[in-house]
């Protein structure tokens, strides 16, 4: 791509141009050559499925993490952003989802504490504090006394409190990070009012999200993200919402066609009405020898969904049934005991023991089958993980590895390999090939279709949707906690799903 | 080979601090002027320093797993002190044969270990508050059980000095610790149970995911400490002839301290049974040869923070690299 910025047609040249950006975490693309010119005034909406790697963008620019390789230009000046403070003093900062914010500090002490921009470093003067804050609050509309603890204030008040400490720093791009996401309707368009004033003051906004109404509400010009890699930026108004989802979900998708299905009629799952915090009335049958996938943005609750099935979380209303008897798990545990398994979505903080062996994670949950008078049968403990490290096509230096010094589609594997052990009746798999690389994630898939057709029934969680075309016999789609749509996998297509997990009018039909 | 050294690397290291802190003891003892004999390497004061590091050293093997769980017991002084007080006053006082005073005082540190846990498993109140709470209510309760008096037992009949008579033997006390070590060892690598410990104190949140029986692994490590520290005390009332309610005043963090430098992580997870062992070996020769070499008991424990710091840090710096 030449250079575009002389073209006077435009106006005035980009207040940051990012050339070539890319990243990798272990191997695994997140982002690759990315390159995306952001003006002062507008909105610039970052979109892609997820995993596309906006968000990974947006952490770079907000000096969270640094990039591979690229470069950036603020005002047409070679800069570098290595460092959150970097970033601060270029005048760019980003807005997390899950704020950086002091929840234990006053409104004050937040916009003041770590502030380029505030003068007193060694004691605290309330008043003087106060004084530098209230400007900053009054322009983001915000009417609170600053000594208020910022923990009592509703959510979506401190992100109007991360974004006044953003202007108190003189923030020139400010970068928000999927920031409606918790947030309800009203706290949505008070934002939106905040960030339309930033645009009319010429501070140039990036939005990172993958709600379409939202978008096309706010946004001047949309970039949209594919597996790491730039697709294209268009003008919100001259981009239709059909071929704005073509262009996040690509062609590719629909050559991969599902394996051979296993699916029996005998059911062996039932969910009727389910609801917890975070669930709506979530219907399903899941029968022997079927994969239903589980599609949503994040947040739709398809976790929700696991942790409900798992005992992690209280169930309001609603019936399960597992081999035609009532099902209702008082804790994991007991989950396991009735016949339901999980393989948690982080492997790292809800999975594996880093700092235990390969043998030590594998047979962890199923120490019971290899007890004798409390000992364990260390020989036969070693045929067993032996053998199920041959299942899962585990490439480790020996049962005595730590499996911190695997790789992580290995650690994957490891986990994997314990709930094989574990032999449940019905599996929920909470996005198993997450950052993992391809080769791990088509033994994944090997996996999944083994124990379909052993007859168990598998619930799979991923947010690729060609995966789950190509796993699945029926996709489950949820959108804020509600079922959207039941799919048979081989009559729909990646754009229908995408729309029902995008679309913000949620009383879709379920077939 | 590799392997094993790696995975051991903990240990190794271990071993090595003991060794040359063995040969350093060797060099520094002072010698019999009549027989040109090392005094730190007599029979008798290898076996004295045994003897007198015994009740630290049991408590340590319990500490190890409460330590693994990610936890921490800081009662286990005062249990002690409650202990040795129960027995004395069992012995003496109430009149129990040596056979029930023994078990009385030792399911009494065990009763104490058994709440500890409870309260941690179900009230999920930090191990840190719950034991220090156990710490001070413990020791007032020995306190008021004995009435803030020594319980003698010279005095006390001959049953009382039967029973100080035996266990206060070398053979033992030593015997105790190397029989309960073995068995903690095994506990440890060998079990479910053991398995089971390690795997909370490395991820607790996984340990929910696997389904592990998790209150029941706090309950019984606490329990297990506390039993031990039972036993700890009906030891120190034999040694020491005496139920004295403040005997083991800040003995937790003797313990602690032995965990620590035998190369157990404080948090949790990392750490073996073979370390504390020689941990509280370090401890013991440090505290022998500076007893030796006639150092003030303040300068003992000037020493033992740096040695604690040292250990610590050389941990450290291999877990990091």
């Amino acid at each position: 791509m030449t250079d575009t910025s002389t073209t006077s047609e435009k106006g005035p040249q980009p207040i940051l141009r990012a050339r070539n950006v890319g990243k990798s975490f272990g191997g695994v693309h997140a982002l690759r050559d990315v390159s995306i010119d952001v003006y002062a005034g507008e909105v610039h909406a970052i979109v892609g499925e997820n995993g596309a790697g906006k968000s990974t963008f947006g952490k770079i620019l907000g000096g969270a993490i640094p990039a591979d390789s690229g470069s950036f230009e603020l005002d047409g000046r070679t800069v570098t952003i290595c460092n959150p403070i970097d970033a601060q003093q270029l005048g760019i900062t980003i807005i997390f989802q899950e704020l950086d914010l002091f929840p234990n500090l006053s409104v004050a002490e937040n916009i003041a504490i770590r502030n380029l921009a505030y003068s007193d470093r060694l004691l605290v003067n309330r008043k003087r504090m106060a004084e530098f804050c209230l400007p900053m609050l009054k322009r983001v509309g915000l009417d609170v006394d600053p000594g208020t603890m910022l923990g009592d204030l509703h959510l979506g008040h401190q992100q109007l409190v991360a974004i006044a400490r953003a202007l108190s720093m003189n923030a020139r791009v400010i970068v928000f990070d999927e920031s409606t996401s918790s947030l309800s309707d009203e706290f949505v368009e008070n934002l939106f009012q905040v960030i339309d004033l930033l645009r009319s003051e010429g501070i140039a906004c990036i939005f990172i999200s993958h709600k379409m109404e939202e978008l096309f509400r706010i946004s001047d010009r949309v970039t949209v993200l594919r597996d790491g890699e730039y697709v294209g930026s268009r003008p919100a108004s001259e981009l239709p919402q059909d071929e704005l989802i073509g262009m996040m979900v690509g062609r590719k998708v629909s050559e991969q066609t599902r394996a051979e299905s296993h699916a029996a009629g005998e059911v062996l799952f039932e969910c009727t009405g389910l609801r917890t915090r975070r669930l709506h009335d979530i219907s399903f049958t899941l029968h022997r020898g079927e994969v239903m996938g589980l599609a949503g943005l994040i947040g739709a609750g398809r976790g929700e969904l696991g942790k409900a099935l798992f005992g992690l979380t209280r169930i309001v209303g609603g019936q399960m049934s597992l081999e035609s008897r009532p099902y209702l798990p008082r804790s994991p545990r007991h989950a396991i005991e009735l016949g339901v398994g999980l393989v948690p979505r982080d492997r790292k903080t809800e999975g594996l023991m880093m700092q235990m062996s390969v043998r030590d994670n594998t047979t962890l949950a199923s120490l019971s089958d290899l007890n004798a008078l409390g000992l364990i049968r260390q020989r036969e403990e070693s045929t067993v993980v032996e053998r199920v490290g041959t299942q899962t096509r585990l490439r480790a230096s020996g049962a005595h590895a730590e499996v911190s010094s695997l790789s992580g589609g290995n650690q994957q594997k490891v986990l994997l390999g314990r709930w094989l052990l574990v032999e449940p009746k019905v599996y929920f798999f909470d996005d198993p090939t997450r950052g993992v690389d391809i080769g791990a994630k088509h033994d994944i898939y090997d996996l999944i279709e083994q124990q379909a057709a052993r007859g168990k029934g598998v619930l799979f969680v991923s947010s690729e949707l060609p995966e789950l075309l190509r796993c699945c016999d029926r996709i489950l789609v949820l959108n804020q906690g509600k079922q959207v749509a039941l799919l048979q996998s081989d009559a729909t297509s990646a754009e229908e799903i995408l729309r029902y997990a995008t679309s913000q009018a949620s009383q879709a039909v379920a077939s | 080979m590799k392997s094993f050294v790696l995975r051991n690397r903990t240990l190794i290291q271990s071993s090595a601090g003991l060794l040359v802190i063995f040969v350093a003891a060797i060099l520094l003892s002072p010698t019999d002027l009549r027989t040109d004999e090392v005094l730190f390497l007599k029979a008798d004061n290898l076996t004295n320093m045994l003897r007198v590091s015994a009740p630290v050293a049991i408590i340590a093997l319990g500490m190890t797993l409460v330590i693994l769980t990610g936890g921490i017991d800081l009662s286990v002084g005062s249990t002690l002190a409650f202990c040795s007080v129960v027995a004395a006053l069992g012995l003496s006082e109430w009149n129990l044969g040596i056979f029930a005073a023994i078990l009385l005082a030792i399911l009494a540190g065990g009763a104490v270990g058994l709440l500890n846990g409870s309260l941690i498993a179900w009230l999920k109140v930090q191990p840190f508050v719950i034991t220090l709470a156990s710490m001070i209510g413990v020791r007032g309760l020995t306190r008021w059980l004995s009435n803030n008096q020594n319980i003698q037992l010279r005095t006390a009949g001959e049953v009382a000095v039967r029973f100080f008579e035996f266990f206060s033997q070398k053979t033992v006390m030593i015997g105790l610790f190397v029989l309960l070590a073995a068995v903690f060892a095994l506990l440890l690598s060998g079990t479910v149970f053991g398995r089971y410990v390690r795997a909370l104190g490395d991820n607790a949140k996984a340990s929910v995911y696997a389904g592990l029986p998790i209150k029941r692994v706090q309950i019984a490590v606490y329990t297990l400490t506390g039993l031990l520290a039972g036993l700890a005390g009906v030891l120190t009332c034999a040694r020491t002839t005496t139920g004295n309610p403040n005997d083991g005043i800040a003995a937790e963090l003797d313990v602690i301290a032995v965990v620590v430098i035998g190369g157990t992580s404080l948090a949790g997870g990392r750490g073996s049974i073979v370390g504390t062992v020689i941990g509280a070996l370090i401890i013991a020769i440090l505290v022998n040869i500076l007893g030796l070499r006639n150092v003030g008991a303040n300068e003992q424990l000037m020493l033992k923070a740096v040695i604690i710091v040292v250990a610590v840090v050389m941990q450290h710096q291999r877990t990091s690299s």
